[in-house]
């Protein structure tokens, strides 16, 4: 069916390779940026991953000339203050977010910061609320699953009140992602399979909920497709930098997919189960997506049917009849959940992660409930039906 | 009701008439729309439990405003200490929850029933400024008015699904109920009516059409 209406906007530049850290100096060069400050945490640092960032550095006209490495795993409102006094105070020019998705979150706060002046964050919160371009902005994503390199979004906690505050804007948008395969090599085998699979729950969700459009859906089957091909490869062969760059990719196309796309009830359920029972992200996407494949079934089928060819291959897409690739489609999501589970104990059922009780799935589906992305699930969720899922993906 | 599902032939016809309005009478049908729903959801959320544990869950003094950008029609409700509803003729301040439409067409889509609250916003038709689970909630009151003060065959457009738990005789029951209290409302304020119904009448004309006619 025709698409009566969509928007589509993917500004930033995507720098992808082998060596592609490399291109960084010249990419500030040619916006004017001589400066950067590094954002990053601990764990990053640990692991010796700001290496070949700061390498990529010698010998440039630019240089590093300060690195915050204080985010922790939920982004705030101090951080954000904090990093941006030692952006000030080292007077840069450009920020390098080096990390995954707190460190990419916490980075588009300071750059609203250093950008527009004052300390107060807030006054920028909610939808399209800034007007002008900000500070250079590079991505370096250190995992292969938010996608946050691409969208328009930050999140970032406000611990005095105990609330998160979104913040929407085109400008937030950073100017480039750079994806370079060693910064994923040394992701261990679960956290691998889990960002995995949530690149994979956002190219689904973009593809089969209400927001989706012919372009994001290319994006979209293209990462499954990836994702799909790569993904228990990589588990084998975790130094394999071809099959870890395909894995970044397909992240990001995922997030260029979901950013125009939006998600829908998986992400519902899994927002508000990691709010309450402090499941990651990742994990409850995985967890949860076929049980809401199997729910939206009878409302938009033909479109979660479709995407067995990219789930599983043509050869398996053109046996099935065409009335049971849905069925297929969400079987073979099931059978890679086994199969990750096997090699990675990535959990498949609430009861496996051994963090939620049934006591709490009150407070989980009222939460998921008010959740903004269930406006876009294709079928209408009552509370009701978001208990049933839960007590479906329990055991 | 399915996303995609067809529509019925008067339901298109209707749908046709609206989208053959002129401009200034979109604006006034828009307008008369907006008002009526306001005065609708102060009334339903003190007819429906439902709706009113809905409205329960906003923190007293929270305002709400829906309009047309950039200054176009629109309305501002606000929860009491009391956890009811009322209307505000104006609000100097910033609302706790602004539901923005982009354009005029885009409210008149919507309020002509020929695109959902929620295609409306996959479609980026609306914007929501303000805590997104309030804005969630806000649509859920929506859609439970609609589905309410609507016949079923319209209000399958306005939602996603219809709700399987509304009989026909709570349907008609709580949906004249509501239309009582907002034409008393209006009777109330007779003037304001007057006001908007006579600007739905001077402009509703349909858009003169190019039919090829020569004139020799």
């Amino acid at each position: 069916m025709t698409k009566s209406y969509y928007e589509f906007f993917s500004p930033v530049k995507v720098v992808a390779g082998h060596m592609a850290l490399e291109h960084i100096p010249f990419e500030l060069a040619a916006l004017g940026a001589k400066r950067p400050m590094i954002i990053t945490d601990k764990g990053v640092r640990t692991n010796n991953l700001l290496e070949p960032v700061e390498a990529a550095f010698i010998d440039a006209e630019s240089k590093i000339i300060a690195i915050f490495d204080d985010v922790p795993p939920d982004s705030s409102l101090q951080t954000v203050r904090a990093a941006a006094k030692l952006y000030r105070d080292n007077q840069c020019d450009a920020i390098i977010a080096v990390g995954g998705g707190s460190v990419i979150d916490t980075s588009k706060g300071v750059n609203i910061l250093v950008s527009e002046g004052g300390d107060d964050l807030l006054k920028y919160s909610g939808a399209h609320n800034l007007k002008r371009p900000l500070k250079p902005f590079f991505v370096v994503p250190t995992t292969a699953g938010t996608g946050s390199e691409v969208t328009l979004v930050a999140v970032i906690s406000d611990t005095e009140k105990s609330v998160k505050i979104p913040f929407t804007s085109y400008y937030l948008m950073p100017n480039a992602a750079i994806l370079d395969p060693r910064m994923t090599q040394t992701l261990p085998p679960h956290i691998t399979a889990m960002t995995a699979m949530d690149a994979m729950t956002h190219a689904v969700e973009a593809y089969t909920c209400m927001a989706h459009n012919p372009i994001s859906d290319a994006y979209a089957t293209a990462a499954i497709k990836k994702i799909s091909q790569n993904l228990l490869h990589v588990l084998e062969n975790p130094k394999d930098l071809d099959a870890r760059l395909e894995l970044a990719q397909a992240s990001t196309m995922a997030g260029i997919a979901f950013s125009n796309s939006m998600v829908g009830l998986v992400h519902s359920i899994g927002h508000a189960a990691g709010a309450v029972a402090h499941i990651p992200h990742g994990m409850a996407m995985s967890l949860f997506m076929p049980y809401v494949l199997e729910y939206n079934q009878d409302v938009n089928g033909e479109r979660i049917g479709e995407l067995l060819l990219y789930l599983a291959g043509a050869d398996v897409y053109a046996k099935t009849p065409s009335n049971e690739r849905a069925a297929k489609a969400i079987s073979t999501i099931r059978n890679l959940r086994d199969t990750l589970y096997e090699r990675t104990k990535l959990p498949r059922t609430l009861q496996e992660t051994g963090k939620v009780t049934r006591e709490q799935f009150d407070e989980i589906a009222a939460k998921a409930l008010d959740d903004g992305s269930i406006i876009f699930n294709p079928k209408e969720a009552s509370l009701a039906d978001i208990k049933a899922l839960l007590e479906k993906a329990w055991a | 009701m399915s996303v995609n599902a067809p529509t019925s032939p008067a339901i298109r016809a209707v749908q046709q008439f609206a989208q053959g309005l002129v401009p200034s009478a979109q604006k006034a049908y828009v307008a008369l729309m907006m008002d009526l729903i306001a005065r609708a959801l102060v009334s339903a959320s003190t007819i429906d439990g439902e709706l009113k544990d809905e409205v329960a869950g906003y923190p007293a003094g929270f305002v709400i405003q829906m309009v047309v950008m950039p200054n176009g029609s629109g309305f501002y409700l606000q929860v009491q200490q009391d956890k009811s509803l009322v209307r505000l003729d104006s609000y100097a301040g910033k609302p706790d929850l602004a539901v923005k439409f982009k354009h005029l067409t885009h409210a008149f889509l919507v309020f002509s029933f020929q695109e959902s609250t929620a295609q409306a916003f996959a479609n980026d038709r609306m914007i929501a400024d303000g805590e997104v689970n309030y804005a969630i909630r806000l649509v859920r009151c929506l859609n439970k008015l609609e589905a309410l003060i609507l016949p079923k065959l319209v209000a399958d457009l306005a939602v996603k699904r219809y709700p399987s738990n509304l009989s026909l005789v709570e349907k008609l029951n709580k949906g004249s109920q509501i239309y009582l209290k907002v034409v008393a409302n209006y009777a109330g304020s007779l003037p304001e009516l007057l006001s908007l119904l006579s600007t739905l009448k001077t402009t509703s004309g349909l858009k003169k059409t190019n039919t090829g006619a020569r004139h020799d």
